[in-house]
């Protein structure tokens, strides 16, 4: 945590390496959270990149009382994804149409690249499918409990909701999520 | 403590967190487990909450980070013209590289010598695969040739030392272990009795033989005569590595060992 603010103070001060290795160091966790936000890994690529963006633009307004540097990230992460999700929304109406289509379907999961098939196991593809399906409120809960393993008061954080909203938004998360993997057929063994 | 339905739903996140008082737990456990709706789903919450668990973390596309220090520190400085083509030649100066060139060198050589080329006068109808195949097979019966021959030349080589040890050995021999031999006991001969084989009859003649040579000279048999009675076979290998020019240098050299010795 205290070498990410030294870090931050460098690139404040117009250090370029010191900059590189923020990048280094936390892309591999934005490119993540982004990819499990969207499940589609171009866009998780350029919302990275956004991130990364308006970070480096408003990196002067980072103050280490707000919290750790990571949680400072994921919480402009989140916001840029919210504001990527309302943006997209009339082309996910579209796309939720086609779906109903079943010969659009299954062009649309041919389409998929061969790395990403490889990618994702069997049941990663599913898990991550069922995700999609969540409402972003109930996904982003889930997504930094279960896959970022934030705290609740990180969450808190980058949330700005109350613990006990978080606590509620995850457990409905999971529930959502189990329910969508029964009727996708992922049922426990 | 009474436990329903609702409860086990929204204190699903505490049970899974480890948060439940012991009394909460008790109840909790003994509603489920008698529970037809509860059980199915705590399992599959539980299953959702593990598979979450066990998903990767994926790794940074490559192009990511050189795309974001692009976009936020400027596009880097690339080189062009002799900067460029150095960088170009640097980047190849890698160890795998020079092995494989190396190897494609040697490659090449061996190819080019094994079908009969001139490599320091290359001729481009020496490329001709009808020339090609016929120097290859001339290349081939050449080093068939020189090998038989070589081997040829060694077992005489070796047929000569084993003698010269036998002559060097001999008089210190006599005086203590070895039984005296015959005045008419001659090197190639065994105890009076015919030639061990036809090729050391042919080695070693008799005194007044001539002996032939490969090149049909005829040497004095005089000169063995006089080497084997002086007991001096280096005198006798001088003259047979006169006899065998293709020798000579292997025979000298037999020489000089025997001399150190």
């Amino acid at each position: 945590m205290e070498q990410d603010a030294q870090l931050v103070q460098q690139c404040l001060q117009g250090d370029g390496s010191a900059w590189e290795e923020l990048v280094r160091q936390h892309s591999r966790r934005v490119f993540n959270i982004c990819y499990r936000f969207t499940g589609n890994r171009t866009e998780a690529e350029d919302l990275s990149q956004d991130v990364f963006l308006r970070i480096y633009k408003t990196l002067g307004s980072y103050r280490s009382a707000y919290g750790g540097f990571a949680t400072w990230m994921t919480s402009v992460t989140r916001n840029l994804l919210i504001d990527h999700y309302r943006r997209t929304k009339r082309d996910r109406i579209t796309d939720s149409l086609d779906d109903a289509m079943p010969v659009v379907e299954n062009k649309q999961s041919s389409a998929r690249r061969p790395d990403e098939q490889a990618l994702l196991g069997e049941l990663s593809s599913q898990v991550q499918s069922a995700l999609t399906k969540l409402s972003p409120e109930l996904r982003e809960a889930v997504v930094l409990r279960d896959l970022q393993q934030l705290d609740y008061s990180e969450i808190q954080t980058v949330l700005s909701v109350p613990e006990g909203t978080v606590k509620s938004r995850i457990n409905r998360g999971r529930i959502e999520l189990a329910r969508i993997l029964q009727q996708m057929g992922v049922r426990p063994s | 403590m009474t436990w329903t339905c609702e409860q086990t739903e929204l204190q699903l996140i505490d049970y899974f967190d480890g948060l439940l008082q012991p009394a909460e737990q008790r109840a909790f456990d003994l509603h489920v487990n008698g529970c037809d709706r509860c059980t199915p789903l705590v399992a599959s919450v539980s299953h959702a909450v593990a598979s979450m668990h066990a998903l990767p973390e994926l790794e940074t596309p490559p192009r990511l980070v050189y795309n974001i220090l692009d976009a936020t520190l400027g596009p880097r400085e690339t080189a062009t013209g002799w900067a460029a083509f150095l960088a170009s030649v640097r980047s190849l100066a890698s160890r795998r590289l020079a092995y494989g060139a190396f190897s494609l060198a040697a490659t090449y050589l061996m190819i080019v010598t094994a079908s009969g080329m001139n490599w320091k006068k290359p001729k481009l109808a020496d490329l001709a695969p009808a020339a090609v195949a016929r120097n290859t097979n001339r290349q081939a019966h050449l080093v068939y040739a020189r090998g038989t021959k070589y081997v040829s030349d060694l077992r005489v080589v070796y047929e000569i030392q084993s003698r010269l040890r036998q002559d060097t050995d001999l008089p210190t021999n006599n005086e203590s272990t070895m039984p005296e031999t015959t005045p008419q006991k001659e090197p190639g001969r065994t105890d009076g009795t015919a030639p061990a084989s036809p090729r050391q009859q042919n080695r070693a003649r008799v005194p007044g033989d001539v002996l032939t040579a490969p090149g049909n000279r005829k040497v004095s048999g005089d000169v063995l005569t006089a080497a084997a009675h002086g007991n001096n076979a280096s005198s006798c290998l001088l003259v047979l590595a006169e006899e065998l020019p293709v020798l000579s240098g292997k025979l000298f050299f037999v020489l000089a060992e025997g001399r150190t010795r």
